[in-house]
């Protein structure tokens, strides 16, 4: 059995058996929970609703990932050594500007070890602890004792500290800055969850899938249980409608209707709506007078009392490309019929430029309809149970939710003293100067953190970063403005870089030494599935194969240092694998339910459906019904149309007032149709989360490959990344299926594969993130697709260091790679 | 007899099954049934998919095409050795030791299923996983389905869903062992509205007609003022829209070689 998911942190997923023969992977299947276990023990949940019934299967339904995973393990991009740069010499010159030109040597592990320790104590010597970054979030692997992300914090904490690179809340930009401020709801900013399966299924008429594609997104960690999610809504006849630029998979298999809107654009389609609600007097003002704090002054903004432009639908349909008509008959069906929200995590329709608006305009919206009556709420189709709440699962309650944290050695989203946020650190890296910004960014942190300033380097004592040890080599196809990071990790300053990985990608190619890590098919762990929707499961993971080459997992390879050091025992606390996994279950939840010895023989545990949960609270409903009682979790209890907190912590932000606003561009950005930039740059892109990769993993697999979205053959026989236009864009450039097309802004250029498409509206184009970086010249050009590499540098704001990764102003261009080649 | 009953109404275009049957045969070899199959290029479970309509009004179909594993089946006729047989299960089977070298076994599979393996020199297909159904488990594509699209078992077992279904082909008189619920089939439709007010028109009477089939489909608009008619054939059609207070509006003739979207049509309102 084995978790093969990429969520990482610890947390397994999309569980699956893996059937091994003569020390090779012969098949990766769906795990069928009655291997052993009954029926009876599991007490599958029932949804009954309108005459009809919905029911878990009784096997893991995991993505297409997943099946594939052999050849990401016997992958030719495999490291299987430990590799040094040519180039580099630390005690001469360090050739600092060849990174990602120069070649590699293989090293003994002996010798890497060693290296990376004297570096480590060189460096923190002269210029302080903090001089080193970590770069140890991102997702991958699923792996608990392993920890595929964060096993040097352990040993650098042992070694007097290091600078934290914080993870952003990437994935819920808009939600984190802007609806928490309206609602109030940690950790992330997204709606409360409990039981809206039930309550959609009974009460729910029109299903709102705005910045959503289940049919993508869940296959990352949560397999594919909210597909058969979507034709039950389907089955029971709840109109499901797709707001979004492209006709994406799950509008594809699901969609009554679809809504394309320009990217980024759905604030002033949401003002609309808004203005269209007031105007018509169609909205819940009973609700509104007593769970609503500063609706007055939302209503000015609405219609224009404070800015002179009243937000109606005629302004919005050239704004956003949807029709006026359309808008208002949205508007007036989402009055009438009950309607709630469904998203994954919202898409880039909340991870562009302040995507603040977006995000809290839209539980403005839920407000002004009666959020958390019976069948309007906001539906997640991912990461149930997130951070081990009930109040983040919408399906039926599990008895428990269980953690094998007790054997995790990963980054946990804890603070530190010194960090920088993820979309700041290629300025952290090439400043001299001491620089400032609000919140920690961390993930999941509360929204009082959003209030505090930071700075690094954090005093005077301590200098700016000198060396990176990096496990998540990825941040040029993953991050907020690529070709700048190839910029930092080129500076002189930079004196050692450290990569992890198992594959030879993206930011290894810039490393000054590279370890090889193994696959966790090659490793034994302990796991839990929480994400899959039918049933939570905690399993031990054997080992299926031997390392490849001289690989070893994360933990292993930090431990080699370790050893270096005399921090071996420390570091390991002196536990072998086996006892890590004992630990791991002694402390996971079910330890009651289930002793070690049976836990070991069956290897998995089914945690049964909890009783009653069908009585459990449905999302806000208990706020719906009595916001005296039940109140938010914001300063005045209330939806706070305006934000007492915003108001007063940050009364000058032009950018992030109080109110949401409409702000097409502003001092930090420039990425709009209405600017005057689009003259030179006329398309705006949508880079969505992979359809046939988890980010930046999953990219080599030659069995997606050949599926006819994955790539598109060019006329050179390179696999380029699709470039999804619209006939009628296409014609007009002269470009047709199979060309190869130029990507292009201010900040460098990214190739194409031209997929000529109606899936697509005119005027916008698509294509994936996270496609493997192929620099022509590195920091200015790539073949590879890797369009992060052009992305705006700018955090999402003035006082919000998110990122910003599409809805984007782009020229597109056909070009003769012939040509390309021979210059 | 066993037989697969694909509901494409059912399926999600994950490719799960495309890639499964990979996962299974390249690099694994299931004698007497099969030998490996090349990593790229061969598809002995396609998945066909197809954009329909145009920008707003699109739609998609995929359609999972293994082997037919047909009754009367040409493979077997184009071998010159008997290469192919058919199990008593109805499972037909490529012999990989007898048909090496049988290149024309390609060209003999009118629903292209058989592919040419240039290393091994062997004709290659579906198996219909025939080396586990002998231990009495499901082919790895139905295995990995998540939404139960692809089903296997005993004809009998599913003869009401049968029933219902269709053969891709039927024509050709094959008999196939593969049979299909809810095969896409053309659309019409647009949107309607009235360009003085700027509003969506609900309720407008939609009637298309067969031409020349004398055959009427109703339909009416919704909040949206769309109308959609779903499952057609090819063929050439007339549209006639029609509300109370407006004037009606007629499209003439129009062929429906494929999905269309006819696009956004004004109604104009009677002034009196
Ligand atoms: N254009 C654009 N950009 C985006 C987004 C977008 O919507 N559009 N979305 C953003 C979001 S939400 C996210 S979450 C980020 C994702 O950004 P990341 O989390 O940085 O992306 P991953 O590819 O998951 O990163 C995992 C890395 O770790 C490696 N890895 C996998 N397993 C292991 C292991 O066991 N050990 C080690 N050492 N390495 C391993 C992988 O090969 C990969 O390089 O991207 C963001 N960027
Ligand atoms: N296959 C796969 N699964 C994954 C991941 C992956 O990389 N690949 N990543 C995982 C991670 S870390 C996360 S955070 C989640 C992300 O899950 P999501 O945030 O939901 O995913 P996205 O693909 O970014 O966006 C979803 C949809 O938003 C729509 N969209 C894009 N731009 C706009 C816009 O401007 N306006 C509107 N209205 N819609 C827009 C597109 O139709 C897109 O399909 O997925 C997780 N699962
Ligand atoms: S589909 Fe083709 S290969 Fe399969 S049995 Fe029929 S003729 Fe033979
Ligand atoms: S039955 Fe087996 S061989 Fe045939 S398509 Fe399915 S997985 Fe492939
Ligand atoms: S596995 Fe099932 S749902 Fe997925 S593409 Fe194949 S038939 Fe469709
Ligand atoms: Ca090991
Ligand atoms: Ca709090
Ligand atoms: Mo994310």
């Amino acid at each position: 059995l084995k978790g093969i998911g990429w969520l990482g942190f610890g947390l397994g997923a999309n569980t699956a058996a893996v059937d091994v023969k003569d020390g090779k992977i012969i098949r990766i299947r769906p795990f069928h929970y009655e291997d052993k276990y009954k029926r009876e023990h599991m007490k599958p949940w029932k949804i009954k609703a309108r005459g009809k019934t919905f029911e878990p299967t009784m096997r893991s339904l995991i993505p297409p990932f997943s099946i594939v995973y052999k050849q990401r393990v016997y992958s030719k991009n495999r490291i299987l050594y430990p590799l040094k740069r040519v180039d580099w010499d630390p005690a001469g010159e360090r050739n600092t500007q060849n990174r990602g030109k120069s070649k590699y040597a293989r090293i003994s592990w002996d010798e890497a070890a060693t290296l990376i320790a004297e570096e480590l104590q060189r460096v923190q010597k002269k210029y302080g602890p903090y001089s080193v970054l970590a770069a140890a979030d991102g997702h991958g692997e699923g792996k608990c004792i392993h920890g595929p992300h964060g096993c040097q914090t352990h040993l650098l904490d042992l070694l007097g500290g290091y600078t934290l690179q914080a993870r952003n809340p990437d994935s819920w930009e808009g939600w984190y800055w802007g609806a928490k401020h309206v609602w109030g709801t940690d950790p992330v900013g997204q709606g409360i969850q409990n039981n809206l399966w039930l309550d959609c299924s009974e009460n729910t008429e029109m299903m709102l899938f705005w910045g959503c594609d289940p049919e993508t997104t869940p296959w990352g960690w949560s397999g594919q249980a909210a597909s058969r999610l979507c034709y039950w809504f389907n089955e029971i006849g709840i109109e499901t409608i797709y707001v979004c630029p492209d006709f994406n998979y799950g509008a594809a298999a699901h969609a009554d209707k679809w809504i394309p809107v320009r990217p980024n654009t759905d604030s002033a389609l949401q003002f609309a709506i808004a203005y269209t609600w007031i105007t018509e007097d169609l909205y819940d003002k009973e609700y509104v007078a007593t769970h609503v704090h500063g609706f007055e002054e939302f209503k000015k903004e609405v219609m224009g009392e404070t800015d002179k432009i009243p937000k109606t639908p005629k302004w919005a349909e050239d704004i956003c490309g949807v029709p006026a008509r359309i808008i208002k008959a949205l508007a007036r069906k989402w009055h009438k019929q009950a309607t709630s929200t469904a998203h994954c995590n919202g898409g880039s329709y909340i991870r562009s430029t302040y995507s603040h608006e977006p995000g809290r305009l839209e539980v403005c919206l839920l407000g002004m309809q009666g959020l958390g009556k019976p069948g309007r709420n906001q539906l997640k189709m991912i990461e149930w149970q997130f951070f081990a709440l009930n109040e983040q699962m919408p399906g039926p309650r599990s008895e428990v939710i269980p953690n094998v944290a007790g054997a995790y050695h990963g980054w946990a989203f804890t603070g530190n003293e010194s960090l920088i946020p993820k979309t700041l650190i290629p300025q952290a890296i090439t400043t001299e100067e001491p620089f400032t910004w609000y919140g920690s960014s961390i993930a999941g942190f509360p929204k009082e953190d959003q209030f505090v300033q930071y700075k690094f380097p954090i005093d005077d004592k301590n200098s700016t970063l000198h060396m990176i040890w990096s496990d998540e080599p990825c941040w040029t196809t993953c991050w907020n403005g690529g070709n700048r990071m190839i910029e930092a990790l080129r500076s002189p300053k930079m004196e050692c870089i450290v990569c992890q990985q198992p594959w030879m990608e993206n930011d290894c190619l810039f490393a000054d030494i590279v370890l090889p890590i193994n696959t966790k098919l090659e490793e034994e762990d302990i796991s839990t599935d929480v994400y899959a929707g039918e049933f939570n499961l905690v399993y031990h993971e054997g080992q299926c194969i031997e390392p490849l080459g001289e690989s070893k997992s994360d933990y292993e390879a930090v431990g080699e240092v370790a050893k270096k050091l005399g921090l071996y025992e420390e570091y390991t606390k002196g536990k072998s694998i086996e006892e890590w996994v004992k630990e791991g279950f002694d402390h996971s939840g079910i330890e009651n339910m289930i002793s070690y010895e049976e836990f070991r023989e069956k290897d998995y545990y089914v945690i049964p459906t909890a009783d009653g949960w069908e009585n459990d609270p449905r999302g806000f409903g208990p706020f719906a019904e009595d916001p005296v009682v039940h109140p938010l979790d914001t300063p005045t209890g209330k939806l706070e149309f305006f934000s007492t907190d915003l108001a007063k912590y940050f009364p000058d932000d032009k950018e992030r007032k109080p109110v949401p606003q409409w702000i097409p561009f502003g001092e930090s950005h420039s990425e709009s149709l209405l600017h005057p930039r689009a003259k030179k740059y006329p398309y705006l892109i949508v880079s969505n989360h992979p359809r046939w990769r988890v980010h930046a993993n999953l990219d080599d697999c030659a069995w997606l490959r050949e599926i006819p979205t994955c790539k598109v053959k060019g006329p050179d026989g390179y696999l380029y990344e699709p470039l999804w236009i619209n006939p009628i864009d296409a014609k007009n450039l002269g470009i047709k299926y199979g060309d190869v097309v130029r990507i292009h802004n201010d900040r460098g250029w990214t190739l194409g594969g031209a997929y000529v498409t109606e899936r697509i509206m005119p005027g916008v184009i698509y294509q994936d993130h996270g496609s493997r970086l192929d620099p022509i010249v590195a920091g200015e050009s790539d073949r590879g697709g890797d369009n992060n590499l052009i992305c705006p540098g700018m955090i999402t704001s003035k006082n919000c260091a998110g990122e910003v990764t599409s809805g984007f102003l782009v020229g597109i261009e056909k070009v003769d790679v012939n040509e390309l080649r021979a210059q | 007899m066993k037989v697969f009953v694909i509901d494409v109404a059912k399926c999600n275009g994950c490719y799960g099954c495309q890639v499964s049957c990979k996962d299974e045969h390249c690099d694994n070899e299931w004698l007497p049934y099969a030998k490996t199959q090349p990593e790229t290029g061969h598809f002995w479970m396609k998945m066909n998919e197809k954009v329909l309509g145009s920008v707003p009004k699109v739609k998609m179909s995929y359609v999972a095409t293994p082997c037919m594993h047909c009754e009367n089946a040409p493979c077997k006729e184009a071998t010159k050795n008997g290469s192919v047989y058919t199990r008593e299960d109805g499972l037909v089977i490529i012999d990989p030791e007898k048909a090496k070298g049988q290149k024309q076994l390609v060209d003999a599979c009118p629903y292209g299923a058989i592919y040419w393996n240039e290393k091994l020199q062997l004709p290659q297909k579906c198996t219909g996983c025939a080396h586990l159904v002998d231990e009495g488990k499901l082919p790895r594509c139905v295995d990995a389905c998540p939404t139960d699209a692809i089903r296997f078992g005993e004809e009998a077992e599913l003869k009401e869903l049968i029933g219902k279904a269709e053969v891709m082909k039927p024509e050709l008189g094959l008999m196939p062992k593969v049979y299909y619920l809810n095969l896409p089939k053309n659309f019409v439709a647009g949107a309607v509205f009235d360009p003085i007010d700027d509003e969506c028109l609900e309720g407008v009477k939609v009637t298309l007609t067969a031409v020349g089939q004398s055959k009427n489909y109703i339909a009416t608009t919704d909040g949206f003022g769309d109308f959609w008619f779903k499952r057609l054939d090819a063929g050439t059609y007339a549209l006639r829209l029609e509300k109370e207070g407006f004037y009606p509006f007629s499209m003439k003739s129009f062929e429906v070689a494929e999905s269309v979207n006819v696009g956004d049509i004004a109604l104009n309102k009677k002034l009196d």
